[in-house]
């Protein structure tokens, strides 16, 4: 039989069995039933973001950085800070020093990059979003520096209606009078600055408050902020110490006045970075510049960049001498000083030193002492009577109508922007979880704990979930990653530097920044590499509305994925029986 | 049904020249077969190639040619040092491309010579070199002048659909040789 | 009638231009090279629209081959002997994942010693591969088997080798009639598998199969194969409906003769003259051709020769330790028959030595001396004084 249409007649109907994941023979490919543990995606700490004292999730800024996403590698930093321009310039950035990446060849340059994601954010304008909602509560904060201002940020954030009150005539602190332009300029300043008052927040200048004026506030306010720094300088203590200039008070008119010291010859006392900055500005003004310093070169507290950066421009660093007295010496200023010499390590794992017996005078035409400060009124720290909750960046005193926060550094071990941030960030939350009445602050802000010291305001508000795992070096699979030159920021002339308080360094090309984010190992964060599905050899990684999800009915269990996850942001778990 | 073999060397096109021969003979209506006795093929070493015609019957043999009605012998040195009448029928028609008639004709007795200086004609048509001229078309049109089968015309198309370059020199040399082919 | 004098590999190369083949992969090997070089040039110069894959071996163009008709495309590769045997592990890939794949096979010997003439040794000793075998005796039947040879692949979901001898098929030109393409196009519709790989409905073929489900799978193939003869023979149907020609998995003549030849391959064509000539000479002798070998056809042959007086099945192959492979195969098709006849087994023509009508007449003499075969198979043709 032929049917008319020749081949159409026969059809295949014969036994057709193989095996394949369709139909009957996928039962035997669930291969999920031999599972014990199972792979989970799972965001850990990375060391950048452990170190960091604001908390910031530093390997996500990267990874949208890489991608040349600035916006939203910046919308991650001001989650945990509002001043990533400043940042990117004053922060002693730990996080580099904490960064799995120099284990391979050399730290990211993460302070680097958050200037230039600062920097770009400030030229297109980018602005925090308004906030919404209101708890009708109203914070007095006590200076416009670091901390203040970001406790006021964080606290409109969460809702609160803040004032500040400054006793200078511009907000900054020590951000302002403190570090000079040729490390941050005062536009990038004053931009960041502006940004947050646009949040709503009013900043009262030139209002430095006595304590009854304090007092009134704490009746007016539902809580205080103390932030207000050290507004006292502390003392040399040694004979004729009047005769010396006040490193801040230095500093503050080198911003304020057009200074020029041609040709003097000028010592500094110290060797924190207050030190540092004020002989690297004195060389600005034509003066030479001698840092005397009671230990050796290598125990001075001030960064170490800060501090070849110094010398590079000119700066004499005389170390093991410690001053004993200062007195006229006709027009100029005679300094004796006693030698020293090192001793054993002390129980903070530093050198101590000794006097040697010899003695030397040196002739200059002024000496500024850059030693620190100190508090300038005892209302600004809190009443030793009361009994307080010691945090690790600020001190809560709730014993009164009204709360009384401290922070800053009032009651920072490291004096420094970031920690002031930190500060300002740990108390918006503690006031809004004390009004919201919860019962165990303290653990409730544990839970929003990055690494050791800093509190995640992005956790807190629910946004970021991140295990408090730990990714170390050895947990990153370092097969995938190729040895790379770290990018370093352009410098303007030596010549240029040293003759104006213009910004020593430039910054990054956008291309530059993205080569430098893509060296990032984004530890314990997933980038999309897409590893785990391509090597999983079950398929059982699938995408789903653009996330990938692990299909438990084939998932054997195996691991690979976790292996071959290049940066340890999967993690494998027992299964629940 | 008829055998005819082929003697060349490599390179000389022997093995086109009997396949250019079959399709002649196939348009003038014969059933055919040809096929190369593969060896060492390397360029210069002796070649042969077989065709089977058949003016009736479809041919039902599949193996070597033993025993042919005729042969052509692509380059006279052949004569020397290969037996080339091995199996040759009485009578039976022997194609040489060679200037001269062979000084001594004895082993060729009983058999009808054709010659034909297919180097000459291939030179003089721009085919080859004149260390190795391209002979196998000249002798394709010696062939057809000696058997009287196939029609030239059939030889000319042949070549025309078979041969890759030089199609009118190729064709012009199987004409030369029709028009030059000398009889012992 | 579109007859044109060709080369048996190029009948072949035409007949894969003609069935619409979306992917070809091959490497060259001596005597096949012919056929993917013609299919190359094709694909190349645009008259055939294939996808050609350049490979750097034969395990590799029957691997591209297997993922090709997986992805639910015509699939065509060609090989010889020592590519063949190289394959030998994917061919068993191609007829478990019953993969409708049609390939050609020139038969040539294995080395050492190295030798590129034909034998059937090749294709026979990859018979257990799940692969229908069809032998053809020349260009006309290579070209036709490929073209309905896709037409039973895509019918019962198994693989076609289509065999033809070195040189006296692959390299011999005779006159091949070749189908236009509405011919060809109507007599092999699209290829639409049952089974394939489709973005649209992701899943993983021919993964791992417990015991649980393999043994079904074998038999799932075995059924296949059991439909295989009576499929072949609708097709052929259909195809002489087209083109008026057929070959039957066997073709006998003059099959109640005092003896009957079995053959396959080119040793059939000469066969055929043989017969004539003894038949003239008032001889009484038949002949039974196998073009299929895989699945056997054990019920056509036990049909065939239950009335023949002696079988001599010649082979131009040989398993070593037990004798010629068809010979093997007939006398078990013919052991359960009552009054079956004697069976002969004569090897000859290994490693390309000609088979010539002598040789079946000095067979025909060996056969006609004694009532039983004296051995279990005689090589013809031997130089004893070589063996010493």
């Amino acid at each position: 039989m032929v049917s008319e249409k020749k081949g159409m007649k026969l059809e295949n109907t014969v036994s057709l069995f193989i095996s394949r994941s369709a139909h009957r023979s996928s039962e035997m490919n669930k291969t999920g039933s031999w599972r014990f543990s199972l792979p989970v995606y799972k965001d850990k700490t990375a060391p950048c973001s452990a170190a960091c004292p604001t908390g910031t999730e530093i390997p996500r800024v990267e990874m949208h950085m890489s991608r040349g996403e600035v916006r939203k590698a910046w919308e991650k930093i001001i989650w945990e800070n509002p001043f990533p321009a400043v940042c990117g310039r004053v922060c002693f950035h730990e996080c580099e020093g904490a960064c799995n990446r120099k284990n391979l060849d050399s730290a990211v340059g993460i302070n680097s990059l958050e200037k230039f994601i600062g920097d770009i954010a400030l030229s297109e304008s980018y602005t925090f979003d308004e906030v919404e909602g209101t708890t009708n509560k109203r914070v007095a904060i006590i200076g416009a520096g670091p901390s203040g201002l970001s406790a006021a940020y964080f606290l409109s954030k969460l809702g609160f209606l803040c004032e500040v009150f400054e006793k200078e005539s511009e907000a900054g602190g020590v951000m302002r009078w403190g570090i000079p332009s040729y490390r941050l300029p005062k536009n990038i300043l004053l931009d960041e600055i502006k940004r947050i008052e646009e949040l709503g927040i009013k900043i009262h200048c030139n209002r430095e408050l006595s304590i009854d004026e304090f007092n009134n506030i704490k009746n007016e306010f539902d809580a205080v902020y103390l932030g207000c720094g050290l507004g006292a300088s502390i003392s040399p203590g040694f004979e004729g110490e009047s005769l010396l200039e006040e490193g801040s008070i230095f500093l503050k008119r080198v911003e304020s006045e057009k200074m020029s010291l041609d040709g003097q010859d000028i010592a500094v006392i110290g060797g924190g970075n207050t030190a540092i900055d004020v002989a690297r500005s004195l060389i600005r003004t034509g003066a030479k510049a001698t840092i005397l310093y009671r230990r050796r070169k290598e125990d001075m507290p001030a960064f170490i960049h800060e501090i070849s950066a110094a010398e590079d421009e000119g700066v004499k660093i005389v170390e093991l001498v410690s001053p004993t007295c200062v007195k006229h010496k006709g027009e100029m200023l005679e300094i004796d000083l006693q030698e020293m010499t090192t001793g054993d390590i002390d129980s903070h794992g530093r050198m101590s030193v000794r006097p040697l017996g010899g003695k030397r005078s040196l002739i200059y035409n002024k000496i500024i002492s850059g030693i620190g400060n100190q508090i300038k009124d005892t209302w600004h720290s809190p009443d030793q009577n009361n009994s307080k909750m010691e945090l690790k960046n600020s001190i809560i005193d709730i014993t009164g109508d009204t709360p009384l926060v401290y922070g800053g550094d009032l009651t920072n071990k490291n004096q420094s922007v970031s920690d002031a941030i930190a500060s300002g960030k740990e108390i918006a939350i503690v006031l809004d979880l004390h009004f919201k009445g919860d019962s165990d602050i303290i653990d409730s802000l544990e839970k929003c704990r990055v690494g050791v010291n800093a509190i995640s305001f992005e956790i807190y508000r629910g946004g970021r979930k991140q295990y408090k795992e730990f990714v170390e070096f050895k947990n990153v699979n370092i097969d995938y990653f190729d040895k790379e030159d770290r990018n370093e920021l352009p410098q303007i002339s030596k010549e240029e530097s040293i003759n104006s308080f213009n910004e020593v360094e430039k910054n990054y090309t956008f291309q530059m920044a993205a080569n430098e984010a893509l060296r990032c190992f984004n530890c314990g964060v997933c980038n999309d590499c897409d590893n785990c599905r391509v090597f999983c050899p079950d398929a059982s990684i699938i995408i789903e509305d653009g996330k990938r999800v692990i299909k438990t009915d084939f998932c054997k269990g195996c691991g690979v994925c976790v292996t071959e996850c290049p940066r340890s942001a999967m993690g494998m778990e027992e299964e629940k029986v | 049904m008829e055998e005819i073999r082929f003697h060349g060397r490599g390179g000389q096109g022997t093995v086109l020249a009997s396949i250019s021969l079959a399709k002649a003979f196939f348009d003038s209506g014969y059933h055919v077969q040809t096929f190369p006795v593969f060896g060492v093929e390397r360029r210069g070493a002796p070649v042969e190639a077989y065709l089977r015609i058949d003016s009736s019957e479809k041919i039902l043999t599949k193996s070597n040619v033993y025993t042919p009605d005729h042969i052509v012998v692509m380059d006279s040195k052949l004569l020397g040092s290969i037996d080339v009448t091995k199996g040759l029928k009485k009578g039976g028609w022997i194609l040489i491309n060679a200037k001269d008639m062979p000084k001594d004709l004895s082993k060729f007795k009983g058999y009808k010579i054709a010659l034909i200086d297919a180097s000459n004609i291939a030179l003089s048509n721009g085919l080859g070199t004149k260390t190795s001229p391209i002979i196998n078309t000249a002798m394709l049109g010696a062939f057809a002048k000696m058997m009287n089968i196939p029609n030239i015309e059939f030889i000319e198309k042949a070549i025309l659909d078979e041969v890759p370059v030089k199609r009118k020199e190729n064709v012009q040399a199987a004409r030369d040789a029709f028009a030059k082919v000398m009889f012992h | 009638m579109n007859e044109k004098v060709m080369e048996g590999s190029h009948a072949i190369s035409e007949a894969v231009r003609l069935c619409n083949v979306g992917v070809v992969s091959g490497f060259p090997i001596t005597p096949q090279t012919h056929i993917i070089e013609a299919i190359a040039e094709h694909c190349s110069d645009g008259t055939m629209k294939a996808k050609y894959i350049n490979v750097e071996s034969e395990h590799s163009a029957m691997a591209a081959i297997v993922g090709a008709s997986s992805a639910g495309t015509r699939a065509f590769t060609a090989t010889s002997s020592h590519g063949l045997a190289l394959m030998h592990e994917l061919l068993h890939w191609a007829a478990g994942a019953r993969l409708p794949i049609v390939m050609g096979e020139v038969n040539r010997a294995l080395g050492p010693g190295w030798n590129i003439w034909t034998d059937q040794t090749d294709s026979l000793s990859q018979r257990d591969t799940g692969w229908i075998q069809l032998y053809c005796e020349d260009g006309q039947e290579a070209l036709d088997t490929v073209i309905f040879g896709f037409r039973l692949a895509e019918l019962v979901n198994l693989p076609v080798m289509v065999i033809i001898d070195a040189f006296l098929v692959s390299h011999t030109y005779e006159a091949v009639s070749v189908p236009t393409q509405d011919e060809v196009n109507e007599f092999l519709p699209a290829f639409n598998p049952r089974i394939k790989l489709d973005l649209e409905n992701p899943q993983a073929l021919n993964q791992m199969a417990s015991p649980q489900y393999y043994m079904e799978m074998r038999k799932s193939m075995q059924l296949a194969m059991e439909t295989v003869e009576d499929i072949y023979d609708e097709v052929e149907d259909e195809f002489h409906d087209t083109w008026g020609r057929r070959y039957g998995s066997v073709e006998g003549i003059n099959l109640d003769a005092d003896v009957v030849f079995v053959t396959s391959g080119t040793a059939t064509t000469t066969c055929r003259l043989a017969i004539k000539d003894l038949t003239d000479k008032g001889e009484s002798v038949g002949m039974l051709k196998i073009k299929m070998f895989r699945p056997f056809p054990a019920k056509g042959i036990q049909n065939a020769l239950k009335n023949a007086g002696k079988v001599a099945v010649v082979d131009r192959n040989f398993s070593f330790g037990a004798g010629g492979i068809f010979a093997q195969e007939v006398k078990s098709s013919l052991c359960n028959l009552k009054d079956a006849p004697v069976v002969f087994n004569f090897i000859a023509g290994l490693g390309g030595r000609d088979i010539t009508t002598d040789t079946f007449f000095e067979m025909y003499e060996k056969v006609n001396a004694n009532d039983i075969p004296q051995t279990e198979s005689e090589w013809i043709g031997i130089n004893e004084q070589e063996l010493k």
